[in-house]
C-alpha cells in the first residue's frame, strides 16, 4: 500500500516539476498582468496545493542532471543550456524542500527568481543570494558553500600551520606560575549599559546612514585630486570622475552635477592652484558638459523623472557652446515635452554663445527639430540669425513655415518684408495667415503697406470670407489716419458690379472699425444697422457694440 | 515580502515577548494587582490568545541569545533590543527556556506568572520554585533553558570553521586577482559573506572565536576577514538588516586592498617603519579606491567599498590620514570597520605595532581612544558585543584554574565560558569547558575571574585549543 502512495507521489512530485518548468517559460515571456501569466501560476500554486494535501513537505535532491524526489528520478536532462538540474546545481544548491503553508506569493518570488537569465542578465547576484536575500518562510534549501572555495585544502593547511605555533608545556606552566605573582589585576574595562539614549542616537545615525553615499564619493575624488603625485595618478582620476559623472548622470542626480561643477570651476578659477590640477578640473568639466553625459541626461529627462527646472537650469549655466551640437542631437530623440523643455531652455541659453552653430540644426531632416530650433532662435532674438531662418522659409513642412515666419516676423531685418510679402501669396492658406500676422506684429510702416496694397488687389476680392476677415482685423493695428480713412471708404463703397464679394468686404471693413473703436465712426456705423444685406448687417451691429462699450 | 500570516504571527509575537518584558519590569516597582500592571496584563492576555487563535499551540523559546516562537526566530527592530536583553537576562538567570502556551489564558493566569516570576530572582533553585508555583495554571508551562552539550555542537562547530577559512581562501583568492588584473566575482564574494551573516546571526561566539586565533602566516588575508566578521557582529547588535551586514561585511573584507601595493618586504618587516616606509603605508587607503574604483562599475557595494577604504584611517575626530583640504564626516561603515580594523590589529602581531596586546588590553585602549580615533557610541557597543574578557584572553580564576576565555556571555559580560587549560593543581588539562555563571547551591558563584594575562607573552596558540 505504502509503495503505491509512494509511486502516487513520485508521479505528483514530476507533474509539479513540470508545471514549475512551464510557469519559468511563462514568466520569461509575459507581463505580471498578462492572464497566460497569472492563470499559469495560479496552476503551478494549485499543484502544490494538492501535493500538500497529503504530505507536510516536498523535498528536491539536486544532482548535476537529476532531481530526485525520495531516490526517485524526477526530472533528468543532459542538456547544457536550459537545465534545471544544472541551474541550481552550479550555484551549489544540493537541496530545496517546499513546506505545507506555501503561499502564493513566496511561488511567485521563487519563480521569478528561477525564470532569471543569469547569463544574459547583468546581474551582481546567483541563485543562492536571490533566495537568500527573499529570506523565504516555507522554501528551504541546502548550499554546497565548496564552490565557493579557491582552494579546496586551505582550511587543512592553515589550521596545520597554525597548530604548528603551539607554545609548549613549559611556557604554559611558566604562565601559571607567574599568574600568582602577577601584579597586573583585571583590566579596567567596564560593560557600559546601553540607555536609551545611546539607541535614540544609532536609530538617528541609522537614518542618516541611509542617505545617498555618492556625494561622498565626490567629495573623496577632489580629496584625491589634491592628493595626487604623477600624471598616471591625474589619468586615473580622470576615469574615476568620468564614471562617477556617468553614474550621477544616469540617476538623474543633477544637483549633484551641478554642485560638482561649481567645486570644479572653483578649482580651474583659484590662481592658487597647481597648473596641473586646474588644467585637471577643466578636462573633468568639460565631460560633465560632453555628448556622452547630455545623451544619458535627455534619457533620464525623457523616463519622465521629476527634475527641477532650477537644477537644471544651474546645470546649464556650466556648459559652454561645446554642448550645443549634442543638445540638438537629443532633442531630436526625445518622446517627453516635458524634456524637450528642459532641452529647449538650455538651447535657448547656450544659443547665444554660437548662433551659427545652433542654425546648423535648421539643415536637420527631421521637421519638429528644425522648428524647435526656429522657435530657439526666436527666443534668443539675435538678429544674426535672420539670415539662417530666411534659408528656412521654402521649408517643405507648412508647420516648420509657420515657425519661421513668426520668427522672421519678431526678429525684422532685411530681407524679412520680402519673404513675408512672398509668403502671403503662399498657395497655403495657413502660411499666408502666419505672414500675415507677423507683418502685423512688425507694425511698420512697410508692414502696413504690404497688407494694404494686397487688400486693395484687385484679386483680394475673391478670397474666402474668413481670409479677408483675417486681413482687414489686422488692419487696426495701425490706429492712423490711413488705416481707419480706408475703413470708412470701404465699408461705405458700393459698387455694381460683384455686389456680394463687396458686401463681404464692407462687413470685414466694418469689423475692423468696432477693433479700431473710433467713435467717430458710430454715425456711419449706425447709417447702416438697417442695411439690407444681412453679413454687413450684423457686422456693423457688433462693431457699434463694442465701441460704444469700449466708449463707457 | 513574507506570507501576511508569518508577517502578523513575527509581529505578535514580538509585541508578547515586549509586553512581558515591560510586565516583568513594571511589576518589580507596582504589585501585579496595581492598575499599571494589571492593564499591560490585560493587554498581554489578548495578545497571547490571538496567536493561540492562529496556531493553536505557542511554543516561546529562548535559544542563545534570541527568542523563537513555533521554531521561527523572532525578528525585532533596534527599539525593542532593551526589552528583548532584558527578558533573556532573566529567563538565564531563572534557567528558563521557554513557556508554552497550550490554550487560551487568562490574566489571572498570567499575574499568578508574574508574581511567581518575579519572586524567584533570589531563589537557589530559580526554576523550579516557579515551577512547583505555576502548578495551578492550566494554560501554560514552562520550560528549562537548555544548555547546550559540547557533542551536538560539533557540526556547527565545524561548519564556522569551514565559513571562516573559505572567506580567507576567497579573500586571497581575490587579493592575487586584483594584483594580476583579473576579473573578480563579484557574485561569489556575496556569497562568501552571506555565509558570514548566516554564522554570525546563529553562531556569534564561535565565528567571533576565530578571528581570535592570529597564528596563521598569511596575516593579510586574516585579518581581512576577521575585520569583515567583527563588523558584522557589531553591525547585527546595531540592527543592520541582512542585506546591509553583507554589504558591510563585504566592504570591510577590501577595506584595506590598498596595502597590496605596499612592497612585500615592507608590510611585513620585523622592525620598525622608518618615515619613507610610513609615508608609503599612509598611502595605501588612496590606493585602495583606485583598486576598488577599477574593480567593477560603478555600484552602491562599489561605493560604499572606496569610501571605507578611504576612510577607515581617518579617525573619528579626522586627525588620521590621509591628510584632508576639506572636512569630512566618516561614514557610519567607516565607524564600524574602524574599530573592527584597530581591534583585530592591535591583538595581531604584525602590523605597526609589533608586539600584539592581550584582547582586554585592546579593548581598554580602545575606551582610552573612544572620541578622538573612535567612535564614542559605537564602541559602547562593540565592547558590549566582545565582552570585558574577549574570546582568548587568559585568566586566572580563583580556583587556582588557568584558562582561555572561550565564549563571551553577552548578559554577563564579566562570566564568560572558559576553556580550563591548567587545572587547580597546576597539572595541564585540555578541553574542558566551565561556564562561570554556574553558582553552587548557596547561590555563590563556582568560578570567578581574578586576573587577566597576556597570552602572547607564552606563546599559547588560540588556535591548539579553538581549532
Amino acid at each position: 500500500m505504502q509503495a503505491v502512495q509512494g509511486s502516487e507521489d513520485v508521479k505528483k512530485v514530476k507533474d509539479v516539476i513540470q508545471t514549475v518548468l512551464k510557469a519559468r517559460k511563462i514568466l520569461r515571456m509575459y507581463p505580471e498582468n498578462n492572464p497566460i501569466y497569472v492563470n499559469t501560476l495560479e496552476e503551478c500554486y494549485n499543484k502544490f496545493r494538492d501535493f500538500f494535501y497529503y504530505q507536510d513537505d516536498l523535498v528536491l535532491t539536486v544532482k548535476q542532471n537529476e532531481i530526485i524526489y525520495h531516490g526517485e528520478q524526477v526530472y533528468y536532462s543532459a542538456e547544457k543550456e536550459d537545465n534545471l538540474a544544472v541551474f541550481f546545481f552550479k550555484d551549489g544548491l544540493r537541496e530545496i524542500s517546499f513546506k505545507k503553508g506555501l503561499q502564493p506569493e513566496e511561488l511567485e518570488a521563487f519563480l521569478k527568481i528561477i525564470s532569471l537569465d543569469f547569463n544574459r542578465d547583468v546581474l551582481d547576484d546567483d541563485i543562492v543570494t536571490l533566495f537568500w536575500e527573499r529570506d523565504f518562510q516555507k522554501i528551504q534549501y541546502v548550499v554546497d558553500d565548496v564552490v565557493l572555495s579557491d582552494d579546496e585544502d586551505y582550511e587543512e593547511r592553515a589550521v596545520a600551520e597554525a597548530k604548528e605555533e603551539s607554545a609548549g608545556d613549559d611556557n604554559i606552566l611558566k604562565a601559571y606560575e607567574d599568574a600568582f605573582k602577577e601584579t597586573e589585576e583585571l583590566t579596567d574595562v567596564l560593560i557600559v549599559p546601553l540607555t536609551d539614549k545611546d539607541l535614540q542616537s544609532l536609530l538617528k545615525e541609522l537614518d542618516d546612514d541611509n542617505a545617498d553615499k555618492t556625494p561622498k564619493l565626490i567629495q573623496i575624488l577632489f580629496e584625491m585630486i589634491f592628493l595626487s603625485e604623477s600624471a598616471e595618478d591625474f589619468e586615473d582620476l580622470l576615469d574615476f570622475f568620468k564614471n562617477a559623472i556617468e553614474y550621477i548622470a544616469g540617476r538623474g542626480e543633477i544637483h549633484l552635477l551641478v554642485q560638482t561643477q561649481s567645486r570644479l570651476q572653483g578649482i580651474v578659477e583659484d590662481a592658487a592652484n597647481a597648473d596641473i590640477v586646474r588644467k585637471f578640473a577643466r578636462k573633468v568639466m568639460m565631460f560633465a558638459g560632453s555628448e556622452q553625459i547630455i545623451i544619458i541626461l535627455g534619457e533620464v529627462l525623457d523616463s519622465g523623472q521629476e527634475s527641477e527646472e532650477k537644477i537644471f537650469e544651474d546645470f546649464i549655466k556650466y556648459l559652454d557652446r561645446s554642448a550645443i551640437v549634442p543638445l540638438m542631437k537629443v532633442l531630436g530623440e526625445l518622446k517627453s515635452i516635458h524634456a524637450r523643455k528642459f532641452v529647449i531652455d538650455a538651447l535657448v541659453f547656450l544659443g547665444t554663445k554660437d548662433i551659427s552653430l545652433l542654425a546648423k540644426g535648421l539643415t536637420d531632416t527631421r521637421w519638429y527639430v528644425v522648428r524647435n530650433i526656429i522657435y530657439i532662435l526666436r527666443k534668443i532674438g539675435d538678429k544674426r540669425a535672420v539670415d539662417y531662418l530666411l534659408k528656412t522659409v521654402r521649408h517643405g513642412d507648412v508647420r516648420v513655415k509657420k515657425e519661421v515666419i513668426r520668427a522672421l516676423g519678431e526678429l525684422g531685418g532685411g530681407g524679412v518684408l520680402q519673404a513675408l510679402r512672398d509668403c502671403l501669396d503662399d498657395t497655403d492658406a495657413q502660411v499666408r495667415s502666419a505672414s500675415l500676422k507677423a507683418l502685423c506684429n512688425m507694425g511698420s510702416e512697410a508692414s502696413k503697406r504690404i497688407i494694404l496694397n494686397k487688400v486693395n488687389d484687385k484679386v483680394f476680392k475673391d478670397k474666402e470670407f474668413e481670409e479677408k476677415k483675417e486681413f482687414f482685423e489686422a488692419l487696426p493695428r495701425w490706429k492712423d489716419e490711413e488705416i481707419y480713412n480706408f475703413l470708412i471708404a470701404t465699408v461705405k463703397q458700393n459698387v455694381f458690379f460683384g455686389r456680394s464679394k463687396n458686401y463681404e468686404n464692407r462687413a470685414c471693413a466694418a469689423g475692423a472699425l468696432g477693433i479700431l473703436g473710433r467713435k467717430d465712426a458710430l454715425p456711419i456705423l449706425q447709417k447702416l444697422r438697417n442695411d439690407g444685406n444681412k453679413l454687413l448687417r450684423e457686422a456693423v451691429l457688433l462693431a457699434v457694440k463694442r465701441i460704444m462699450h469700449d466708449a463707457q | 515580502m513574507h506570507n501576511s500570516d508569518d508577517v502578523a504571527l513575527n509581529t505578535i509575537a514580538r509585541d508578547v515577548v515586549n509586553q512581558i518584558s515591560v510586565i516583568l519590569r513594571t511589576a518589580q516597582i507596582h504589585d501585579p494587582n496595581n492598575v499599571a500592571v494589571s492593564s499591560l496584563i490585560e493587554k498581554l492576555s489578548s495578545m497571547i490568545n490571538s496567536l493561540i487563535a492562529m496556531e493553536r499551540t505557542i511554543t516561546l523559546e529562548l535559544r542563545g541569545d534570541f527568542f523563537y516562537i513555533n521554531d521561527s526566530r523572532i525578528r525585532y527592530t533596534l527599539e525593542y533590543l532593551l526589552n528583548f536583553d532584558y527578558l533573556a537576562r532573566e529567563f538565564k538567570k531563572r534557567v528558563v527556556g521557554g513557556i508554552v502556551f497550550k490554550e487560551r489564558t487568562t490574566a489571572a493566569e498570567l499575574t499568578t506568572f508574574v508574581r511567581v516570576f518575579n519572586a524567584s530572582g533570589g531563589a537557589q533553585r530559580p526554576f523550579e520554585t516557579i515551577e512547583e508555583n505555576l502548578l495551578d495554571v492550566n494554560s501554560f508551562s514552562i520550560e528549562r533553558l537548555r544548555i547546550i552539550v559540547e557533542n551536538d555542537t560539533l557540526e556547527p562547530r565545524k561548519m564556522v570553521k569551514k565559513t571562516y577559512f573559505n572567506a580567507v581562501s576567497f579573500t586571497k583568492g581575490v587579493i592575487n586577482k586584483i594584483k594580476s588584473g583579473e576579473k573578480v566575482n563579484i557574485r561569489k564574494a556575496k556569497r562568501v559573506v552571506e555565509s558570514m551573516v548566516d554564522q554570525v546571526l546563529e553562531q556569534e561566539q564561535w565565528l567571533l572565536g576565530m578571528t581570535a586565533i592570529k597564528d596563521y602566516d598569511e596575516y593579510t588575508y586574516h585579518h581581512s576577514v576577521n575585520v569583515s566578521i567583527l563588523s558584522i557582529a557589531l553591525g547585527q547588535r546595531l540592527g543592520l538588516n541582512r542585506k546591509m551586514l553583507t554589504e558591510l561585511g563585504i566592504v570591510a573584507i577590501f577595506h584595506d586592498i590598498g596595502k597590496m601595493e605596499i612592497p612585500y618586504e615592507v608590510l611585513n618587516k620585523p622592525t620598525n617603519f622608518t618615515d619613507d616606509e610610513w609615508n608609503l603605508v599612509r598611502k595605501h587607503p588612496v590606493w585602495g579606491v583606485k583598486a576598488l574604483l577599477k574593480l567593477k562599475k560603478l555600484d552602491d557595494v562599489t561605493i560604499k567599498s572606496a569610501i571605507v577604504s578611504f576612510e577607515h584611517h581617518l579617525n573619528y575626530d579626522i586627525s588620521g590620514y590621509p591628510i584632508l583640504r576639506k572636512k569630512i564626516e566618516l561614514d557610519f561603515f567607516s565607524r564600524i570597520i574602524s574599530l573592527a580594523d584597530q581591534y583585530d590589529a592591535m591583538t595581531s602581531s604584525r602590523v605597526y605595532s609589533r608586539v600584539p596586546l592581550a584582547p582586554d588590553k585592546a579593548l581598554s585602549i580602545m575606551m582610552e581612544r573612544a572620541n578622538a580615533q573612535l567612535d564614542p557610541l559605537l564602541i559602547k557597543f562593540f565592547i558590549n558585543m566582545v565582552g570585558v574578557f574577549p574570546i582568548g584572553t587568559l585568566v586566572m580564576m580563583n580556583t587556582r584554574e588557568l584558562g582561555l576565555v572561550y565564549e563571551s556571555n553577552q548578559l554577563f559580560g564579566s562570566r564568560p565560558r572558559v576553556m580550563v587549560i591548567i587545572d587547580k593543581e597546576g597539572t595541564r588539562v585540555k578541553g574542558s569547558v566551565v561556564d562561570l555563571i554556574e553558582k553552587n547551591e548557596q547561590g555563590d558563584y563556582l568560578r570567578t575571574i581574578i586576573r587577566t594575562m597576556d597570552p602572547n607573552k607564552y606563546k599559547i596558540s588560540l588556535a591548539e585549543y579553538l581549532l
